[in-house]
């Protein structure tokens, strides 16, 4: 009797436990004090809707945090930005900066002074006003904090840069920063801020406008104890999600590590429609957590969820669900995915004494005539119809069609033509012997390509790329490794000859591109982190992305950029290839859709609705 | 007994620094650190790069940053994750119950149907049913998990009986008290078949053997000859003989109960702590792994060690003091 007894009981521990699970409340948001509309709330261009629906989506990925100064995935900066607002934002329509939280600005004739007026009657989620004290705690308080010597009471300098370290060292600390230096944030009343920048910094109203605002009320006594990189935490979005207080369109009701996050309407945002309606029209949204993007694809295919960014070789399957499953795909064209191919102009040596790559390769792959037959060489099209089966365009600048203010339409192309690559090649000295070409020293033309083995699309984008080559007589040597390896050879120890990789995420103004086009930058593929320009037209490019940095007038801005891509489009250095197309699917049921190339389909999340489910 | 209980933890330590030595170096090994990544940013400035690397020690070598590890563990911490900005243990923590509750929802389920299975296909030895019931036992065997895994997903996403994934329905937190009872073990059905489904065959082979040597015992002759009732002799005395070596089988489960589920949880999206490990693998989140690892170890030695307790509980023949 006695293995009964325990049988008995370890199924009633058991099931105490599943209880006790279960039992656990779920945190619903409690009825919030609803403000009045603010004097100054923005009405939404849209038709007026109706209350209540749910809007169901998934994410690939679990978020990390809900922390915007420590937020670094997609996932995490997505769920922020439900709840979060800067001052100023890109209108996704024309792609000029319009008022968010500021209602207007004005700029000094030096272009030095940032004047902000805020919103009057604006409150956070929680009913608190937001003023222009909450600007300044976020800059000044949060950003800008420094640490100090527990001992003397002075900052502590860092002894590398000569600078004060900075308490909460963060990405958005350090990137409003201009040059190194701070920006000035003052309160001049209660709904007016201003910045004065230490230098003429073109992106700011951009840039620094929309940063998002953090809460002083809730945030401050994270200052206080130091521990304001550590708050906002998923334990915050588990346990408390009221202390995330924001002034979004959505506030964070339930995290569910692993499962899902539940957003649910505002009661306090400050937008309404032209009968006098507050937005968000949607009541909760549901966001699942899938594995990744090809099982978020699916459930959307299967009528599970509301909307879902397509990727473009599922796009063919699953808009043959469309009727049954009530939904629409809106084609956006060309995504700001860029791929490209570049070869390593990295003439320095490495520690061991040798030459990153051999003399007579690096000779070859500086000749600008090679590059530009390279170029020639690479079907684009064919690309595009064997990768990415049509849903694809072919790429020829720098910047991607789909930024069509900074898009320079009229750079040179290299449509393909063998005859024209080998004319080129035939020029720089190289010729064909047999089946192989070889350059003027009689060395047989080859070199490796590598690029990250765990992305389909690169490593298929690559052997076509190779079988380009093959009929120029170049043979290359694909080479499909991890990612961090990648990383390591481009930016550590320049050990490779070429390398296939891409660029996400366009950036809405050309100085964001500063690491990666400027010689000294970072990111600078072929030939990263230059004490002085290599070559002239490198000279010419850091000329043009300094004048984009400090240039107020749009239009020089615009002719700079333009001559950049110009620029880049003669030398060839980057490669270019294909941008992917951009497919949303959205279910019918959802009224004031309005899908723009920038913006995408849910950009006016706020004022979509539907019917209540 | 309490000996030997000491010396089993003690043997933990030289264990656990062997493990965690090892799993520094080769993550030191591998290209790239959790900042890798961050690197190919365009917006991430690259004075945040430098400042990261000092803060999270990546500019030292890998045994400068074993010792700061082993000294804060020492003190308890045992870290904080990179990528999410909590404590390690608050993060495991968040993970721990669902992974422990399918464990053992399948070893439960296991057990149910192996030891019935066992016992009938021994007193039906060489049956129909026995034959048929080794079969399948074999065939659930030979099947790899992530296979299973795959074939219940599409299970799931052809007849639309389970639900796909996850660990609790959207509304949930809407339902009832009962509702959410209900709902749990409905997101629990499927990945409780899949893990528990291998477990099954090994467990049943073990049963039917031991009982089967139980039945030819003396002292069975003996208790049917005083006409105690088939019935009770079977589940009376020799199934008390023959459980003993699934006692010990019982210990391993154990140990494998927060980290058996990794590949299952994986493939059916199942939120718990194989999910986060795995990620935080892929994403070099350096003291999520070790504290991962640290807790297989340690339920490891742990199972061991409750089997060994359980089984001289069980059975007063065996002596723990004598035995080691």
């Amino acid at each position: 009797m006695r293995t009964h007894r325990l049988l008995i009981s370890g199924l009633a521990c058991f099931a105490c436990f599943l209880l006790f699970a279960c039992s656990r409340p779920p945190s619903p948001l409690a009825e919030l004090p609803e403000a009045p509309l603010p004097e100054d709330a923005e009405i939404a261009p849209f038709p007026p809707g109706q209350h209540g629906a749910i809007f169901v989506t998934t994410m690939p990925g679990d978020i990390n945090t809900l922390n915007p100064l420590i937020s670094e995935d997609a996932a995490s900066g997505a769920a922020i930005s439900r709840f979060l607002e800067g001052l100023t934002t890109l209108d996704p329509e024309t792609g000029e900066i319009i008022p968010r939280l500021a209602k207007s600005w004005e700029i000094s004739p030096d272009g030095l002074q940032f004047t902000f007026h805020l919103r009057r009657g604006v409150v956070w989620s929680d009913g608190h006003p937001f003023t222009a004290d909450d600007v300044v705690f976020t800059w000044r308080d949060a950003f800008y904090a420094k640490q100090t010597d527990p001992s003397t009471g002075h900052p502590v300098v860092d002894p590398e840069t000569g600078r004060a370290r900075l308490r909460f060292p963060s990405r958005p600390a350090f990137f409003q920063m201009i040059e190194g230096q701070e920006v000035q944030v003052e309160a001049l009343d209660s709904h007016t801020v201003r910045f004065t920048l230490p230098q003429v910094y073109a992106p700011f109203l951009l840039f620094g406008g929309g940063q998002d605002i953090l809460p002083k009320h809730i945030l401050e006594r994270h200052i206080a104890d130091g521990t304001l990189l550590d708050a906002w935490s998923i334990n915050t979005a588990i346990h408390r999600p009221r202390e995330l207080v924001g002034l979004g369109a959505f506030l964070l009701e339930s995290y569910r590590p692993g499962e899902r996050v539940v957003f649910r309407r505002n009661p306090n945002y400050w937008r309404r429609d032209s009968e006098g309606q507050r937005l968000p029209y949607i009541e909760r949204i549901v966001t699942r957590i899938v594995g990744d993007a090809n099982a978020s694809n699916v459930a959307f295919a299967q009528g599970l969820t509301d909307a879902e960014g397509l990727q473009a070789d599922n796009v063919t399957w699953i808009s043959r669900a469309a009727e049954t499953q009530d939904f629409t795909i809106h084609d956006l064209g060309p995504s700001n995915s860029t791929s490209f191919v570049w070869f390593n102009l990295n003439a320095g040596i490495s520690p061991e004494g040798r030459p990153f790559i051999p003399p007579h390769k690096l000779a070859w792959f500086s000749d600008q005539r090679f590059r530009q037959a390279v170029s020639y060489a690479v079907n684009r099209q064919g690309i595009v119809d064997g990768v990415f089966a049509g849903r694809a365009s072919p790429l020829h600048g720098y910047v991607s069609p789909k930024n069509r203010n900074w898009h320079n339409p009229d750079v040179r192309r290299y449509p393909f033509d063998l005859a024209r690559a080998r004319a080129l090649l035939a020029e720089a000295g190289f010729a064909m012997r047999g089946a192989r070409l070889h350059d003027a020293q009689g060395n047989p033309v080859e070199f490796a390509l590598m690029t990250n083995n765990n992305n389909n699309l690169r490593t298929e984008m690559a052997t076509v790329f190779a079988e380009s080559m093959a009929a120029l007589g170049i043979r290359v040597e694909l080479q499909f490794i991890d990612f961090n390896t990648i990383i390591r050879r481009t930016s550590e120890s320049f050990n490779y000859e070429a390398c296939l990789l891409g660029l996400g995420g366009g950036a809405p103004d050309p100085y964001a591109s500063k690491d990666i086009l400027m010689s000294d930058g970072r990111l600078h593929f072929w030939n990263p982190a230059q004490p002085r320009p290599a070559t002239e037209w490198e000279a010419r490019i850091d000329d043009l992305m300094r004048l984009i940095g400090r240039e107020l007038d749009p239009e020089k801005r615009r002719a700079a950029f333009f001559e950049v891509q110009e620029i880049m489009a003669e030398q060839q250095p980057l490669i270019f290839l294909v941008t992917s197309n951009e497919y949303v699917g959205l279910r019918n049921r959802w009224q004031n859709v309005k899908p723009t190339p920038l913006g995408g389909v849910l950009w006016n999340l706020d004022a979509l609705w539907a019917r209540p489910n | 007994m309490l000996a030997f209980i000491l010396r089993r933890l003690l043997t933990l330590i030289p264990l656990l620094l062997g493990v965690t030595l090892l799993v520094f170096l080769l993550m030191s090994l591998a290209p790239g650190d959790f900042l890798t990544p961050v690197k190919m940013q365009r917006d991430v400035p690259t004075e945040l790069i430098a400042e990261l690397e000092r803060e999270f020690g990546l500019d030292r070598p890998w045994y400068v940053q074993y010792g700061y590890w082993l000294g804060n563990v020492l003190q308890l911490n045992f870290g904080y994750s990179w990528s999410f900005k909590v404590p390690v243990t608050d993060l495991i923590g968040s993970r721990l119950f669902a992974t422990f509750l399918l464990s053992l929802t399948s070893l439960l389920f296991a057990w149910c149907i192996a030891i019935p299975l066992g016992v009938l296909a021994a007193i039906y030895k060489d049956s129909i049913f026995d034959r048929l019931s080794s079969f399948l036992a074999y065939a659930a065997l030979s099947i790899p998990e992530f296979f299973l895994a795959l074939l219940a997903v599409w299970f799931a996403a052809v007849t639309g009986i389970f639900p796909i994934g996850g660990a609790t329905s959207i509304e949930h937190e809407f339902l009832s008290f009962g509702g959410r009872v209900l709902d749990r073990l409905h997101h629990l059905v499927l990945p409780t078949i899949v893990l528990g489904i291998g477990g099954i065959a090994g467990l049943m082979r073990i049963m039917r053997a031991n009982f089967l040597d139980a039945i030819r015992a003396d002292y069975v002759q003996t208790a049917r000859a005083k006409g105690v009732p088939e019935g009770w002799v079977m589940f009376k005395h020799v199934l008390r003989n023959a459980i003993n070596p699934l006692v010990s089988a019982f210990g391993f489960s154990f140990s494998s109960l927060l980290s058996g589920a990794l590949i299952v949880e994986i493939v059916m999206n199942y939120p718990g702590l194989g999910n986060l490990i795995y990620h935080s693998l892929l994403r070099e989140d350096q003291f999520v792994v070790l504290a991962a690892i640290m807790l297989s170890c340690t339920m490891l030695v742990l199972g061991n060690l409750l089997a060994d307790i359980c089984l001289a509980w069980s059975d007063p023949r065996i002596r723990l003091e004598s035995h080691d």
